[in-house]
């Protein structure tokens, strides 16, 4: 009798077990779920095809590998020397010729910056980093990086910038100097370029919610 | 009895029947009031309430298929029936197998029949979605003699789309809510935009009712941020369970999409939404042809018609090519960030990793696939 009842209490055990397992692919949160079907996307979409028109590099950066649009090639001056063929003192003065005379820098208080706390004038072709060792104008944005950790960390990780192209591997982020001048970076208010006259007209109906 | 309640209570004439049978809706009884009694020439609109009372007035007794058929009527009535469905069926028919009308004309009307019949898309095969987005494109082409290009691409395996939001970058210029317009041909009339963008006052937190979402100034506006808000992709949508027809439903690749022909413009899901992530389309989408985008997705940004819904479907159109959705690439601050949830590789999973993220209205257990964060 006892041995009875001890298989029935086993078999009602077992049943419960069945109904209360969760059922595959159901999961708590979607955290959840991110966490447990995640992984490295090798799928049939790929940015390849979308960045075919760009000339890129790749960049390394503690843990991240990513692709960044390449500079010398977009800045209509380069090389410098083909015009800084002398130190700059020599070429300052009345009758040469004036270069540059649109660039005003604001960035920064001018006790923190000048022009030579990025270019270096006995060599143009490269940046200066503020120990005065080169940096090439490919990677500009390790020039930026001194100052700007924080910004440099996220966009290292890509919370901060642009991509180039799609969300599919490869990356391809864009770097400071796509979005920021880099002699004036802060960004303009301007108008919105969106007005919905729509919503107005609705909302003083009483129409809209 | 009644009068001393202080509710409302429908009544359905189950109790009193035989008192009230003989009254009609002028409150007089039988012999006084005009309509009643010449039952034999009905006019269309009583002959249409006289049949909807045949049939839903027996619901609580009958079932199904008996609803239907078990509809008391003469002779007479079953003729109009009989007639109207008849007549149906002969314009269809005609217009089919005339030899008077032109090819294209035939096609149009074979066309719109098998489009008509078709089923919901979510049961379709990848043949019968192949089937349905060349019926469309060919049926594009014969009404206005051009091009679309229409795609019925499955969700992706090992996608799950996600997107974030940063709250300390959006300056407000809504270059995002135009893109997004553009990129999905929405009504151009109605001036219909997916994408709110909300200019909050600082100090004041996430105040939805005092903030603006239709401003127009100079931005970003001194002592106030900016957020955007638009359809989350909840992993647990309330738009989708409240769908009386399942036209709307929760692709593998995450996205919740709506099939607009199988739409009934019922407008729950406008209700369930809380994060008002859905629009409706009171009169007839129109867009002007140079400004119309014609590389569609059927669940995505194809020419929709009057009284169904629609929402952001983040650019299955791009997004199922590896793309980014349109506001995600107009935004000039980048703000915006999208990818694939599953890759742990991928800029959003970073994100959700190494930022301090919040969902809105999480305590209601929708599970939206879109993060907000901050610098």
């Amino acid at each position: 009798m006892k041995n009875k009842n001890l298989i029935y209490y086993l078999m009602l055990f077992i049943v419960v077990c069945f109904y209360s397992c969760k059922q595959e692919g159901e999961y708590h949160s979607i955290t959840d779920k991110i966490e447990a079907d995640q992984k490295p996307y090798h799928g049939n979409l790929s940015s390849e095809e979308l960045l075919a028109g760009t000339d890129l590099i790749q960049i390394i950066e503690g843990e991240h590998t990513f692709l960044i649009p390449e500079r010398k090639g977009q800045i209509k001056s380069y090389a410098c020397i083909e015009c800084h063929s002398k130190p700059l003192n020599e070429m300052k003065g009345v009758d040469s010729q004036k270069a540059h005379w649109d660039i005003k820098i604001n960035h920064a208080a001018l006790e923190t910056m000048d022009c030579a706390t990025c270019h270096n004038p006995d060599n143009m072709n490269n940046l200066k980093s503020l120990t005065g060792k080169d940096i090439d104008y490919n990677l500009s944005y390790k020039l930026c990086a001194q100052c700007h950790s924080r910004q440099f960390e996220d966009w290292k990780g890509g919370a901060h910038g642009k991509k180039v192209a799609g969300w599919a591997p490869p990356r391809a982020s864009m770097t400071c100097v796509n979005c920021h001048n880099p002699h004036n970076p802060g960004f303009e208010t301007r108008w919105p370029v969106q007005f919905n006259t729509q919503k107005v007209k609705e909302r003083k109906d009483d129409l809209g919610h | 009895m009644s009068e001393s309640k202080k509710w409302f209570s429908l009544d359905l004439d189950l109790n009193k029947k035989s008192e009230s049978s003989g009254t009609c809706g002028c409150g007089n009884t039988q012999e006084s009031c005009g309509s009643s009694h010449k039952q034999e020439e009905l006019s269309a609109e009583e002959f249409y309430e006289a049949a909807i009372n045949a049939s839903i007035g027996d619901e609580r007794k009958k079932d199904g298929f008996e609803q239907v058929f078990d509809v008391q009527m003469d002779r007479r009535d079953a003729f109009k029936k009989l007639t109207a469905s008849l007549l149906i069926g002969a314009g269809a028919v005609s217009s089919c197998t005339s030899v008077v009308q032109g090819a294209d004309s035939k096609e149009k009307a074979q066309i719109d029949w098998e489009e008509q019949f078709k089923g919901n898309y979510k049961l379709m095969t990848d043949d019968e979605k192949k089937q349905t987005v060349d019926r469309l494109m060919r049926s594009y082409e014969l009404r206005t003699g051009k091009n679309i290009n229409m795609s019925s691409k499955n969700a992706e395996e090992d996608v799950l789309f996600g997107y974030a939001f940063n709250i300390s970058k959006c300056q407000g210029y809504m270059n995002c809510v135009t893109a997004c317009v553009e990129e999905n041909n929405q009504d151009r009339k109605s001036q219909m935009q997916y994408i709110r963008i909300h200019e909050m006052k600082d100090g004041k937190g996430f105040n939805f009712n005092e903030a603006d979402d239709n401003y127009y100034h100079e931005v970003p506006a001194e002592g106030h941020f900016y957020m955007g808000t638009q359809c989350f992709h909840c992993d647990n949508p309330p738009c989708v369970d409240v769908c009386p027809v399942q036209a709307t439903w929760k692709e593998e690749d995450g996205l919740v999409v709506i099939d607009y022909d199988w739409c009934v413009g019922c407008r729950y899901c406008m209700a369930a939404c809380p994060y008002d992530g859905r629009r409706f389309n009171w009169s007839k989408p129109e867009v002007p042809e140079n400004e119309i985008n014609k590389n569609q997705h059927y669940l995505g940004n194809r020419i929709r018609k009057k009284g169904v819904m629609e929402k952001c479907t983040f650019c299955v159109q791009r997004s199922r090519k590896g793309k980014n959705p349109a506001c995600v690439e107009a935004c000039p601050t980048g703000a915006r960030i999208f990818g694939n949830l599953l890759d742990p590789d991928s800029t959003i999973r970073w994100v959700l990793e190494n930022k301090k993220v919040f969902r809105l209205k999480e305590d209601l257990g929708t599970e939206p696939k879109f993060w907000y964060f901050m610098d």
